[in-house]
């Protein structure tokens, strides 16, 4: 088993190309999302994220529910509709309609209206897609991208239903306790080229954490698992479309564990989130905008110049600490082998040094031995 | 003018929504005409951004195939489509060949299964990149040239298929 995966309970397996689930209770498509994203499930209404945000600029006063309704383009019991809708989803608003509203404490909810003035000027300030539940949002944006979404365009939800992980793996998704985000990159780079992504996602990752504190040294074991006290906390995987020459695009996942407090016994052992391993609540709008800023800067310069392969490549043997020298499992489909660690080959694929010779592995899981 | 500016150039026109620029200076003349898609045409376009890269073949991988089961056909990687007018769908990176969404699954395509243009044939996976495999020609899967979970080279051949008459 790999590090904080789980096999769906019904045994069922997910698919790299499971369609998204559609949940019963489907809001009505008020929300303007585009009809070119089929299989869309509990997409945000766009209105609950403009009255936080009405809430946030007006923090100290009271807010009539006849302002709000006239910024929204609304009506009052419309408000109050949607003020319970937010009460539901943790956000504490004191009032009613008959004296107004006053937010009580910034929610961390990642909705697009607080996210997108962070995350202005990097690729991903334009196209925020928010959703409460879905099954997966990699799911989501394989469709979208296929469909013609832009590069840059992201997908975030409190929950997912379905969150894929490698093969048959699942990605334990509860509400509003981590970050499930995917992203959609066009990178104009041939195939073999992007292959390296999937090691600056990793960085990406690592240096989000350390803006926030920089006390906090998460490992990276190889290719991109983000580790702290030897458990993972945050998962990557990045699905590909492509022609010989050309990537039509690129998905990457990120499922990344930020206040959880617990988790099911099955993963205790190899699971960990930010608020466990550090002892402190994290802001998941900070770490989300972070996240999203670092993989602008990582992504942008693999795109634009010429040395960020080799600065990838050295930067990710310099935070992790599994690239030399350390003895291995490495599990391989229906297989495996043990060896000790020898650095990345030019392409980045980790060299492990076995009784037969040195191997190169390609997509291996690697377990510590 | 690099790939960035073009770039930018074309999202400032189409937020402005302005349908057809030209601009001319020095060697550089970029006109862009927008309908439902933007087209875009320079007379010194940058290589990076137009042309098709030719990659350089990735370096050999000393790893043997995972699992040489008893009913692993063996590999042709050296032997062209030797059939007449059978077409070979290749690898564009090196990885792992998957022929099923996950373990246990039944394979996305096999021998005698028709196939349409863009339908997905396998999954080839590298460093956790799942790069999904689609044929670039309708017609009839005649062999499939790997086995599952085998590694695989930049540029091998997956699939034959006799293109659609």
């Amino acid at each position: 088993m790999q590090l904080c995966w789980l096999k769906t309970d019904d045994g069922r397996l997910p698919s790299y190309n499971s369609r998204i689930k559609r949940t019963t209770k489907k809001r009505p498509a008020r929300t303007g999302a585009p009809a070119s994203l089929p299989g869309i499930a509990q997409k945000t209404d766009v209105r609950l994220g403009r009255i936080v945000r009405l809430l946030m600029d007006n923090a100290t006063v009271v807010a009539s529910g006849t302002k709000i309704a006239e910024e929204i383009g609304t009506s009052r019991s419309e408000v109050w509709r949607l003020v319970q809708q937010l009460r539901s989803l943790g956000v504490e608003i004191v009032g009613h309609p008959a004296t107004g509203y006053r937010l009580q404490s910034a929610p961390d909810l990642l909705l697009p209206e607080i996210l997108a003035p962070f995350v202005k000027g990097t690729i991903f300030g334009k196209n925020i897609h928010h959703y409460y539940k879905i099954g997966s949002t990699s799911a989501a944006a394989m469709e979208a991208a296929a469909a013609g979404a832009p590069e840059g365009t992201v997908f975030l939800a409190e929950q997912q239903t379905a969150g894929r992980g490698r093969g048959a793996h699942s990605w334990h998704s509860p509400q509003s306790t981590g970050i499930y985000c995917s992203v959609v990159l066009r990178p104009a780079l041939p195939p073999s080229e992007a292959l390296v992504l999937s090691l600056a996602a990793g960085l990406a990752v690592h240096a989000a954490v350390q803006e926030i504190d920089s006390r906090v040294q998460p490992d990276l074991k190889w290719p991109n698992d983000p580790l702290l006290d030897g458990k993972k906390f945050c998962g990557l995987l990045t699905e590909m479309n492509a022609e010989a020459t050309r990537v039509r695009y690129i998905v990457l996942g990120i499922g990344l564990n930020v206040n959880q407090t617990s988790f099911p016994a099955e993963l205790q052992p190899l699971a960990t989130s930010l608020r466990l391993a550090t002892g402190t609540e994290w802001s998941r709008m900070e770490l989300c905008a972070s996240l999203l800023k670092s993989l602008d800067r990582e992504y942008r310069s693999l795109v634009e110049s010429a040395g960020a392969h080799d600065s990838i490549l050295r930067r990710f043997q310099e935070r992790s600490s599994w690239i030399r020298g350390r003895q291995v499992r490495i599990e391989e489909n229906g297989g495996g082998f043990d060896g000790v660690t020898e650095g990345l080959d030019p392409r980045g694929f980790l060299q492990v040094r076995t009784a037969q010779g040195l191997r190169t592995v390609l997509s291996g899981t690697v377990t510590a031995r | 003018m690099n790939q960035k500016e073009l770039k930018e150039l074309i999202e400032f026109l189409i937020e402005k929504d302005i349908a057809e620029f030209e601009l001319e200076r020095g060697d550089v003349k970029v006109r862009i005409k927008r309908g439902g898609e933007a087209h875009v045409s320079a007379s010194e376009p940058d290589a990076r951004f137009f042309a098709a890269h030719s990659a350089p073949p990735a370096a050999p991988v000393s790893v043997p195939a995972a699992k040489p089961a008893a009913s692993t056909p063996p590999t042709k990687e050296a032997e062209p489509a030797v059939e007449e007018g059978l077409h070979a769908v290749r690898s564009p990176i090196v990885g792992t060949f998957y022929e099923a969404p996950s373990p246990g699954s039944p394979p996305f395509v096999k021998p005698g299964d028709v196939v349409e243009v863009g339908q997905l044939l396998c999954i080839v996976e590298a460093m956790k990149l799942m790069n999904e495999i689609e044929s670039d020609v309708a017609g009839e899967v005649v062999k499939r040239l790997v086995a599952n979970g085998q590694p695989i080279e930049y540029g091998q051949e997956l699939f034959l298929i006799r293109p659609r008459a």
